[in-house]
């Protein structure tokens, strides 16, 4: 009997290994699927690349963010950021600054938001749940606050190009940003002394205290960029509808955690892969797309949205708690 | 006790596997009206995973299970309890901020009126009543975290008869008490029995089993190996009973030349203990013994820099060190292998090989990336090394045998380099097999240089391993002795202190 064998030398590793794997086999198929129920628009770059200009802030916040959710941790503040880096970008383009140094204002300012995020959850201890929620209403307020309450035009050729300029003439710009940040995630994550103390302090923070590492470092430094990949998103944001508002990025952070969370990242933190997270992003950028051009009410897609993640939650569950039994 | 007074409770071929370890096999207990019975065993023989049964908390793999001779399956505390099983653990389950009276009545608070208001009346005056049946004055409205560990006992026991217990199960009831206390708990049992109580005493120490017990169960590796009347055996016999071989095999002791002193404590003073000082040499094993609440803990803590350091100084190797975290005591190689190895110890869920190298994950490669073949060696190393017995290197350690998961904890101190090996209750909760290996490793260690500090309230373990032994006792250190001067007389009598 091998195949019993097989299973109970190596209990739950085989529903690890296949959990993103299937996720890539559904999104696979629905995209097949898709391309064939909405030919021929679906599968064109009149749809395709628009698509994927969106999907990049919001993903390479949500690679950013499962490093965060793997050490344990979670940042809502994402959505307030944007909107913040949003108004700030608009405001000091209007003020007559060079793009480049709006750029870079615009990073530090994220910076500062994220290491203020670090500070509270680990310097004070602050739930991270509870800290972020708090600045996200900070940040979103102070967004409002520089605008005025209104949408201010954001356009400048550096501005332009990060949302919707192309490299080497045919890649879009933010897919670049998108490609190069999941490498780097993926890398710290899978690959580097760095990643497999994100991963031991998400397992047990306490054990990983005892063994020597500097548990509120690697979770401060977490935050960190998350702040700046949020505000990174947030000039993608900016750029691609040319205007900074405060309401940009609203909502988004549970989007963005749906993703997540759809990916396989576990919210207790010690489980979770960039790969995970790619595929849970992409099946929800897929299916609204499709939803969307197939004319589909936004009442309905909501309704789908939230199916799919609670669907494929619960088939977690199940699997794991399966794979428990076995032992 | 006599047949003709009723068989209470009967455990019958009772199995219970866990991945790795048989913990019970067929064993078969019966518990008469009245009596008292002893349970004996190593750590590890299985003695908790029986209660933990009969509590359900565990559910047996096969067996059956007999309260007063109707068929029973215990698939929960709650159903154990309503059946009238009560177990009073070690670790106390009281509630802290409540009174006395509460927690005798939790859950099951008096009320009265149409509204089922609660009667706090009528609660303080039964509470007062059943403390007194067992003749101890004890406030019904005083606040349980006030109390001391045997005050707060009795308010369990207290709490278990206000519900009709027939079976009361005490888990090492002793542990933390000191003579006057004991004595008084056991007043205590000699009134529950004469009222027909039924209890499961159990402890590993003979002295206890002797003076409280009717009748004694050794077990040993899971296995029920004798049931005897307590007067008709003898402590030696018990002894063999319970170790089953020479306690020089149980007990390997090899002789290593103690060296020069490596660790100096002075003065040492911290939230939990006062005022410790003592020098720990080159290959030398130095037992530190004390109860439950003696501040061991507290001091290794402090030792390792995961406890504030009030006054006081630490030297290593004559130069003096201030550490401040768990970072830093790693950089001066002392490694902790703790009390709870599976919440301080082990990232359970990641494997073998991460945990090996999870106290050295700067070693992994020079520069960002971990190096993977690198890794692999190493953890294949120390996986021989240490004889730690697992499928694959990547093999999830939450999986892994006690005495083995154990291995791996020190195996990641070793990893990193550490000279200084502190180790809080090391066997605790593992298999007689493993425990005489990790006994070996000890003096392997200590053979190669390393100096090793060994918390243990273990007696006949600490007696036989180690070379020097300190007592601790309320947070002060009450005496030391060396091997030779060290009796479990002496050493229960300087940690009572």
């Amino acid at each position: 009997m091998p195949e019993i064998k097989a299973s109970s030398v190596e209990p739950g590793k085989k529903a690890k290994i296949s959990n993103t794997g299937i996720l890539f086999i559904v999104l696979v198929v629905l995209f097949a699927l898709f391309s064939y129920v909405g030919r021929p628009f679906f599968f064109s770059t009149l749809n395709l690349v628009p698509m994927l200009n969106n999907l990049s802030f919001i993903g390479i916040i949500a690679a950013v963010l499962t490093m965060v959710m793997v050490s344990g941790d979670i940042d809502f503040s994402i959505g307030g950021n944007i909107g913040l880096t949003a108004c700030l970008v608009a405001l000091l383009l209007s003020k007559g600054l060079p793009g480049w140094l709006v750029v870079i204002i615009a990073l530090c300012g994220g910076a500062i938001m994220g290491a203020f995020n670090g500070f509270l959850a680990t310097v004070i201890g602050v739930n991270s749940i509870i800290a972020t929620i708090g600045t996200m209403f900070i940040w979103r307020g102070i967004g409002y606050t520089l605008s005025n309450g209104e949408s201010m035009l954001a356009m400048n050729p550096v501005i332009d190009y990060i949302g919707r300029g192309f490299l080497f003439k045919v890649i879009p710009f933010p897919i670049v940003i998108f490609i190069v940040v999941f490498v780097i995630t993926y890398v710290i994550m899978n690959l580097s002394k760095w990643g497999r103390r994100i991963y031991a302090i998400g397992t047990n923070p306490m054990a990983s205290y005892l063994s020597g590492i500097n548990v509120k470092k690697v979770k401060f430094v977490g935050f960190l960029l998350c702040g700046i990949t949020a505000s990174l998103g947030g000039l993608i944001l900016t750029s691609l509808s040319a205007v900074g508002m405060p309401q940009h990025g609203q909502g988004l952070e549970l989007v963005i955690i749906s993703g997540i969370v759809l990916g396989g990242t576990a919210l207790g933190g010690g489980k979770g892969q960039i790969l995970g997270t790619l595929a849970g992003i992409l099946i929800l950028s897929v299916l609204y797309n499709f939803l969307t051009i197939m004319n589909v009410y936004y009442f309905y897609i909501q309704i789908v949205q939230g199916s799919v993640l609670v669907l494929v939650v619960a088939t977690y569950e199940i699997r794991q708690s399966r794979a428990l039994k076995r032992v | 006790m006599t047949d003709n007074n009723g068989i209470v409770l009967k455990m019958e071929n009772i199995t219970k596997i866990f991945p790795g370890v048989i913990a019970l096999e067929d064993v078969s207990i019966e518990l008469y009206k009245g009596e008292v019975l002893g349970i004996l065993g190593e750590n590890g023989a299985g003695k908790s995973t029986l209660i933990k049964i009969l509590a359900g908390n565990y559910i047996k793999d096969s067996g059956s299970i007999y309260v007063d001779g109707q068929k029973f399956e215990i698939k929960s505390p709650s159903e154990a309890m309503a059946s009238g099983i009560r177990v009073i653990y070690q670790e106390l389950n009281t509630l802290n901020n409540l009174s006395v009276a509460e927690n005798i009545f939790i859950g099951e608070q008096l009320v009265k009126g149409p509204f089922k208001i609660v009667d706090w009346k009528a609660m303080t005056k039964k509470a007062g009543e059943i403390l007194g049946s067992l003749n101890v004055a004890l406030d019904p409205n005083s606040v349980i975290g006030d109390l001391s560990i045997s005050e707060k006992q009795i308010v369990e026991i207290a709490k278990a008869i206000s519900k009709d217990a027939k079976i009361l199960v005490m888990d090492e009831p002793t542990a933390a008490l000191s003579e006057e206390e004991t004595q008084s708990l056991f007043k205590i049992i000699a009134t529950l029995k004469s009222r027909g109580v039924s209890i499961i005493y159990i402890s590993h120490r003979l002295k206890e089993i002797f003076q409280i017990t009717d009748r004694v169960v050794v077990l040993r590796d899971g296995k029920k190996v004798e049931s005897i009347k307590t007067k008709d055996t003898n402590a030696n016999e018990l002894v063999t009973l319970m170790v089953g071989r020479d306690i020089k095999e149980m007990y390997p002791k090899r002789e290593v030349p103690i060296g020069n002193t490596v660790m100096e404590v002075k003065n040492l003073t911290a939230d939990g203990f006062k005022d410790i000082s003592f020098k720990l040499k080159k290959g030398e094993i130095l037992g530190i013994f004390g109860l439950l609440g003696s501040g061991r803990t507290s001091l290794v803590k402090a030792l390792f820099g995961a406890n504030k350091v009030k006054s006081g100084e630490i030297l290593i190797n004559g130069k003096k060190v201030d550490i401040k975290s768990p970072k830093m005591a790693r950089d001066e190689k002392i490694g902790l292998v703790p009390l709870d190895r599976k919440v301080e110890g082990l990232a359970l869920h990641l494997g073998v090989k991460e945990n090996i190298t999870l106290a050295n994950i700067e070693d992994l490669g020079k520069g960002f990336l971990i190096k993977k073949q690198l890794e692999n060696k190493k953890a294949q190393m120390w996986i021989e090394e240490m004889g730690i017995k697992t499928p694959t290197m990547d093999q999830e350690v939450n999986s892994l045998s006690g005495g083995n998961q154990q291995k791996v904890v020190l195996a990641k101190w070793l990893e990193s380099g550490s000279k200084i090996i502190i180790l809080n209750e090391p066997t605790r909760g593992i298999d007689v097999g493993a425990k005489i290996e990790i006994y070996k490793l000890m003096q392997n260690l200590c053979e190669k240089g390393s100096a090793v500090i060994m918390i243990s309230s273990e007696l006949p373990e600490i007696l036989s391993i180690a070379d020097r032994i300190l007592v601790m006792s309320k947070g002060k250190m009450t005496a030391e002795y060396s091997r030779k001067e060290a009796s479990e007389e002496n050493l229960l009598q300087s940690a009572c202190i």
